[in-house]
């Protein structure tokens, strides 16, 4: 029997309904707007009893894989432990009901957090300021890169138009500096060592470079080892460095952005500060940054006065607004008390042992997979599967194999210079147990690809459905009820 | 306290198949000159203390005895108990992305849902998975209409759209190289046709327009709609979703592209965010949407499911080409919204909003009978209203609060020529005894 998974529109009840309202007063029946001014049309959504909308949603839950059941090695994504005590936090009354335009001697914890919050993490990165108003990483990096533009307009450096970008960057970065107007320049990488390659980053600098936007480790795992050199460089034609702070998991304490040279980072709480992924969202991007770039931080600003916080909502030199308030305020409540809890040193630790899982992984994956970069990796790591093309079988499918045995893919075909590439990343967060279970499974994949490539190929056989046809949903585009 | 599940025994086995001494050793790439030392000394706090001290600081926030009249962008309205108990399962909460969709039906499933919601309410043809909040919805409606239409440069935004959004619009559109033009307001509040008329061109890419506007009213927006699509415009707006249920529809406006916040739907207010934008629009314009998008799909025996779809619009594939940065939605938060609007289906959304209609309209109706207030304006409003005082605003707001009531917003903090203008909020939160004591209050010091 083929599977037809009924919507909750197709649930639909005559009459059925789960909400409840306040009375109104009687006298209240006489108001209502025009005529002319109401809606024309019935509301067509479904009438469901709440035990059917329990249900509904109860089991579709269970259709997912998350890292409360599934280990989830998902490369650049950090899927570490989402401790339920940061979420338990966002539930006190004082933050849960704070509304953002509320006069400020009554919101006062909430400003506490935002200060602090900013003060950890600069502390941590080795830079002086900080705004947490961006709502996730990319618009992070929008930010960032408005403040690089809003720092060269003011020093009169109309003719700074290229960004420079390694071509194993995430594809935000990118996309996010064609919005504030640059012309990409990619930078590419040294195959053997996985680091920016120096002489094509010198061919490319000229008087006319904004800056370089550099994730470090990068996509591959790879600490430059040339930070100093690079930072270096690129100030010297008065450009400004940007980091990108998705992989800032395993140089907690170890390293700062800041001691490196770089000038503007921001950091996603969702990967490195394990708030919750959500499905995809929400996330929560602080932006930190050098003394000279701080007057250019978006507004508003919290900061201490004395014994009280007060909000600057506007500034002479700031790029000005991003979010619709303050940010994501319910995120940096987890990641101040993941901080809290762990401590500076505890931070470290996440480092060391996010890094140590990573190489034990990549050791013993290196007697299965093509490795391209022989040294020592940070939190994560890349494999090839071109070894098996010859069957026939890519590495897309032995992601989907994964599936069946209960394993989330790594992150597949990214970074996009590796051909047949799984970037794989543990995190802190995983047993050696759990890392040596994974390597089994991978190793019974291969037993596989040799003995029934055919099988492999097909994956998944025990999920939900079976492999999605993409091809068919972009042509169908079928995309509400 | 750490969440690190190996300990010495296994970092002994671990190093010794790695050969190396310690961790440290692994660290080879790092220059020496910026290698840190352990900051051994700060090992952080136990669970209770670390719960204990975030409970003191929430504690700071001393606003709950006050009854709030605050809205503006963000509202205090009843979650349904359904939607913490639903995002807070782990296979929606713990999930990553639905980029493998066969392990991911579940997540994939309620966003095609959540579409479909947004869809009903708005009355166009599709929505997208979400964007992060209703400033950025607002912002990339903008940059879409200027992609739609590729040979103009000239692009309207109501005067009376929140302040908080304009200034991110102005953020987005920045290097853009695009004229952006504010449409005037009356003294009234609401927007004025005959500068619009004047300034309205054939090189005019889109309109964005508020709806509710920023204080509370319901303008008729049929000539302005008219007259930009005549010009060969694309017409915006920005919505208070919950409008929806009781006030004309987009569609019924005859709008190509509907943005918004969906907080109104069951998200706390949380000092402002996590929200979650929506984006609804005419199918034509599908393949200009930014971010993602869930469509029904199958598999090779025949089984129907969702996936991702159109993906080529998106950075990770397209990166400087794409029709946006935008990498994550706010799919938790769309989650939840979808769940309250489901929770008061067809019927409850439409008595939802009456009732914030009518008890908006009842502490209105019986403010403006007092010879102290004058009313903005008398168009129709949502949940939200302005009055004028003959005191300052800050005055009356101190008073007031000797009563516990916050009653509302100094509107000269974002209009400096609007003094003395005070802009009310009110939801199904409020009850009768309330509004009626606000009222009492109003006599007594206004």
């Amino acid at each position: 029997m083929v599977r037809k998974p009924k919507t909750i529109f197709e649930k639909s009840q005559e009459g059925q309904r789960a909400f409840s309202l306040p009375k109104d007063s009687k006298a209240w029946d006489s108001l209502l707007p025009p005529q002319s001014y109401l809606r024309k049309e019935k509301i067509q959504l479904p009438e469901v009893s709440e035990i059917d909308l329990t249900r509904h949603f109860s089991n579709l839950a269970n259709l997912n894989m998350g890292i409360d059941t599934h280990f989830y090695p998902l490369g650049s994504c950090t899927m570490k432990l989402n401790p339920r005590v940061t979420e338990d936090a966002t539930q006190f009354p004082g933050f849960k009901g704070a509304h953002p335009l509320a006069p400020k001697e009554t919101v006062q914890g909430c400003y506490e957090v935002i200060v602090k919050l900013i003060k950890e993490l600069c502390t941590l990165c080795g830079l002086s300021a900080g705004s947490l108003n961006a709502n996730a990483g990319a618009q992070g990096e929008f930010v960032g890169i408005r403040m690089i533009h809003a720092y060269h307009k003011s020093l009169g450096h109309t003719h700074k138009k290229y960004m420079l970008i390694p071509d194993s960057a995430h594809g935000t970065n990118p996309a996010s500096a064609k919005m504030c107007g640059y012309e990409v320049i990619t930078i590419k990488s040294d195959p053997n060592t996985g680091d920016v390659d120096l002489n094509h980053l010198k061919e490319n600098l000229s008087d006319k470079v904004a800056g370089l936007m550099l994730t470090n480790p990068n996509t591959l795992g790879v600490f430059s080892p040339n930070i100093l050199e690079i930072s270096k460089l690129i100030h010297e034609v008065g450009g400004l460095l940007y980091y990108d702070g998705a992989n800032l998991n395993p140089i907690l304490n170890v390293c700062k952005p800041g001691r490196m040279g770089f000038d503007v980072m921001h950091i996603n709480l969702h990967k490195t500060f394990s708030t919750p992924h959500g499905g995809g969202g929400p996330g929560g991007a602080p932006v930190l940054c050098s003394a000279k770039l701080a007057p250019f931080l978006p507004t508003p600003w919290v900061h201490p006065t004395g014994d009280t916080y007060h909000v600057t909502w506007d500034a002479p030199q700031s790029i000005g607004r991003i979010s619709s308030f303050f940010g994501n305020f319910s995120i940096l409540v987890r990641a101040y008390l993941y901080i809290r809890l762990h401590g500076h040193y505890g931070l470290r630790k996440i480092a060391e042992m996010a890094t140590l899982n990573a190489n034990y992984l990549k050791h013993h994956l290196s007697f299965l997979f093509n490795v391209p970069i022989k040294t020592f990796c940070m939190h994560e790591f890349v494999v090839q599967a071109d070894r098996f093309l010859a069957q026939k079988v890519r590495a897309l499918d032995i992601a989907k194999r994964l599936l069946d045995y209960k394993i989330h893919a790594p992150t597949i075909y990214f970074p996009l210079i590796i051909k047949e590439c799984l970037l794989i990343e543990p995190t802190e967060s995983e047993s050696k147990n759990t890392l040596d279970h994974f390597i089994q499974t991978l190793k019974t994949i291969i037993q596989e690809i040799e003995q029934d490539p055919e099988l492999v190929r097909t994956a998944p056989h025990t999920t939900e459905i079976g492999r999605l046809d993409e091809v068919y949903a972009a042509k169908a585009l079928d995309v509400l009820e | 306290m750490d969440f690190i599940s190996n300990k010495l025994p296994q970092i002994k086995e671990m190093l010794k198949d790695l050969q190396v001494p310690n961790i440290n050793a692994l660290l080879q790439n790092i220059p020496e000159t910026i290698l840190e030392d352990p900051p051994l000394d700060d090992d952080g706090l136990s669970e209770y203390e670390g719960i204990k001290l975030m409970e003191q600081i929430a504690e700071k926030n001393n606003f709950h005895q006050l009854t709030s009249y605050l809205g503006a962008g963000a509202y205090e309205h009843h979650v349904p108990s359904i939607v913490r108990s639903i995002i807070s399962k782990s296979g929606f909460l713990t999930a990553y992305t639905p980029y493998q969709g066969e392990a991911s039906q579940g997540l994939l499933q309620t966003i095609f849902e959540y579409q479909s919601a947004i869809n009903r309410l708005t009355g166009l043809d599709l929505a997208n998975a979400s964007l992060y909040d209703g400033a950025s919805a607002a912002a990339e409606a903008l940059l879409m209409m200027l992609r739609l239409k590729p040979n103009r440069s000239k692009l309207f935004v109501a005067k009376n759209l929140h302040p908080h959004y304009q200034k991110v619009i102005q953020q987005y559109i920045d290097s853009a190289e695009v004229e952006l033009k504010l449409i005037p307001m009356t003294h009234e509040g609401l927007l004025d046709f005959k500068r619009f008329e004047k300034e309205m061109d054939d090189q005019t890419a889109g309109v964005l327009f508020s709806y509710p506007n920023f204080f509370g009213a319901i303008e008729n927006l049929e000539p302005f709609i008219t007259l930009a699509h005549q010009k060969g415009a694309l017409c915006a707006l920005s919505s208070n979703p919950m409008v929806f249920g009781l006030y004309q529809s987009a569609k019924d406006l005859n709008i190509d592209l509907v943005v918004g916040d969906t907080q109104p739907f069951g998200i706390p207010l949380q000092f402002g965010g996590p929200y979650a934008g929506y984006m609804s629009c005419k199918k034509e314009f599908v393949r200009q949407l930014p971010g993602r998008l869930v469509g029904k799909t199958q598999d090779r025996n025949g089984n129907q499911g969702f996936v991702l779809t159109l993906q080529t619009r998106e950075q990770h594939i397209r990166r400087e080409k794409a029709t946006s940065n935008i990498c994550s939605n706010q799919a938790l938060c769309a989650l939840a919204s979808l769940i309250a609007i489901l929770w008061y289906g067809p019927e409850g959304v439409q008595k939802l909003a009456l009732t914030n209609y009518q008890r908006a309209q009842f502490l209105r109706q019986e403010l403006g009978k007092m010879t102290q207030v004058e009313l903005l304006s008398e168009a129709p409003i949502f949940n939200e209203f302005v009055v004028k005082l003959q005191m300052p605003v800050q005055r009356a707001l101190d008073h007031f609060r000797l009563y516990d009531i916050e009653a509302g917003l100094d509107l000269s903090t974002f209009y400096p020529e609007m003094k003395n203008h005070l802009l009310i909020t009110v939801t199904e939160t409020k009850s009768e005894s309330a509004l009626k004591r606000y009222i009492e209050v109003a006599k007594k010091i206004w």
